[in-house]
């Protein structure tokens, strides 16, 4: 940040001519491993799905290439904190960002406000420092899960993440700004951009009111202490603890503050479940009403061992998982190896606040040989848990059913 | 010194694509390599689809009706605004119900 200005620049189109030709010959990046991967083995959905090395990424499983879409292996669920590494990749256009330089990079804040902003990442960085420790969790998560299947990205249970976000709060820059009366909706909108004009812009809204309401939105520029990965939306990115990650807008670039309601492609039809409770419908039928998806669903996962393991008979196991919900925080979460007849209470890892991940730990320890169920299930700090039925809805969004995995003892 | 800085950062965005020089960051994502099946309308598909997304978008899905491969296409034209031929598009739309249809 210190050097001349003539350095920077001679530097930063060296760099491009690099970027060019090392585009050119098709390096960076990994290739996708051919090879059978443990979590493939004994799930149909994610079996035949390429583990890939993506800049700044370790071994996803890939969903899609572009715009990549890659999810976490369940292994990394068996702690609070998802590694930055690890943490699941989605965007909805391409192309997508692929260099930012932080030089020209401004976040505007514009609209229906006294005083417009143009903010660099330094101006950014004054505002009082806020961090939440919050999941980001696609609204289709497990949507493969779906019977009846539905179409869309077909995610396993690995759309989901948890991290420590730093940055700004929501509500002090728009503060900053001075929105005038009358303001509704608060439109985000990130550095990508869809290939043809046509195709509608990635944008997404929440209520002004909701906003000045909850401190703990912030405009994240860190993630576990470090700057945020580009595919997980380098320079900034919003953070809507408790709500689906739709709202977590990536590569963030321009905040607008509107006097009317924002209802474009990505709130409507975009992002909605059936006007029902818990948003399900008959399973193949069409909703009458619908509203847009926002606050997350009850989930638990058992992480280790992965389904499919082989363990001895009366010898302990150790199992190790994550829980979490839209913003009570959990309570509790209980596991069963009788198909829900009784439960068990895990014992729960640190608190992280009720955004977060909650880490949980138990032993179990098989009596007899044969294939063993293991269910798990949370209750949030509301009473709210997870049922033995799933629930569905036509566009496979809040998954919150039982999760279980099958041990092998012998 | 610069120079050596500069040089790094080539290697190591070849290497892992991911360069960092100054106030700028840049990746370069690796190849994408997936085919479809092959099949009359298979080359329509694969130009026209690629426009906007990997073939692997197709691939994931399970197996759908007729209907719901013509729907996707009426829906990738109608709201997505794919710029497509109506030709291609029912040739793409025949041929995602013949191979990734359910039968």
């Amino acid at each position: 940040m210190t050097r001349a200005m003539d350095t920077r620049v001679s530097r930063r189109s060296f760099l491009r001519g690099l970027t060019l030709v090392a585009g050119g010959l098709g390096f960076g990046g990994g290739l996708g491993l051919s090879v059978p991967w443990a979590e493939a083995e004994s799930d149909p959905l994610l079996s035949g799905r390429p583990l890939v090395r993506y800049p700044e990424k370790t071994e996803l499983i890939q969903l899609t290439a572009r715009p990549p879409q890659l999810e976490t292996p369940m292994s990394y669920f068996d702690r609070a904190i998802t590694p930055n590494e690890a943490f699941f990749v989605r965007y909805h256009n391409f192309p997508i960002p692929t260099s930012v330089d932080l030089d020209t990079w401004r976040l505007e804040v514009k609209g229906h406000v006294d005083s417009p902003l143009s903010l660099s990442m330094d101006q950014l960085k004054k505002f009082p420092v806020a961090s939440v420790t919050a999941v980001a969790q696609c609204s289709g998560n497990s949507r493969g899960r779906f019977t009846p299947r539905v179409f869309g990205g077909q995610w396993g249970d690995g759309a989901m993440g948890n991290a420590v976000w730093t940055g700004a709060r929501l509500q002090d820059v728009l503060k900053a700004a001075g929105v005038r009366q009358g303001g509704l909706d608060v439109t985000f909108d990130g550095l990508d951009k869809p290939a043809f004009p046509s195709v509608p812009d990635y944008v997404k809204a929440l209520d002004l009111q909701r906003i000045m309401n909850d401190p703990d939105v912030i405009i994240a520029y860190e993630m576990n202490g470090e700057r945020l990965p580009m595919l997980n939306g380098f320079p900034a990115r919003l953070v809507v603890p408790g709500w689906y990650a739709t709202y977590w807008v990536k590569n963030l670039s321009e905040i607008a503050v509107l006097a009317e309601r924002f209802e474009k492609f990505w709130v409507k039809p975009g992002y909605r479940i059936p006007d029902t409770p818990g948003g399900a419908i008959e399973p193949g039928t069409t909703p009458k009403a619908t509203v847009p998806i926002t606050r997350m669903t009850v989930r638990s996962f058992i992480a280790t061992p992965t389904s499919g393991t082989r363990v001895k008979v009366t010898e302990r196991v150790a199992l190790k998982g994550i829980a979490f919900d839209g913003g009570k925080g959990i309570r509790e979460v209980l596991l069963s190896d009788n198909a829900g007849e009784t439960w068990a209470r895990a014992t729960l890892g640190h608190d992280h606040g009720r955004y977060s991940f909650r880490e949980w730990s138990a032993t179990w320890t098989p009596r007899r040989a044969g294939e063993a169920r293991l269910m798990v299930r949370a209750v949030n700090g509301i009473g709210e848990s997870q049922g033995h039925e799933p629930l569905w809805n036509p566009a496979g969004y809040l998954r919150n059913v039982i999760e279980q995995i099958t041990l092998v003892v012998v | 010194m610069r120079s050596i800085a500069a040089a790094l950062a080539l290697l190591l965005l070849a290497i892992t694509g991911v360069a960092v020089a100054g106030e700028t960051v840049t990746i370069t994502l690796p190849p994408d390599g997936v085919t479809l099946k092959p099949g009359a309308g298979m080359e329509q598909a694969a130009v026209s689809c690629r426009l906007c997304h990997s073939l692997d978008y197709i691939t994931t899905q399970p197996a759908g009706g007729a209907a719901q491969w013509h729907g996707v296409v009426t829906k990738m034209l109608k709201i997505y605004g794919a710029p497509i031929a109506e030709p291609d598009a029912k040739a793409i739309a025949e041929y995602l119900a013949s191979q990734y249809g359910t039968r």
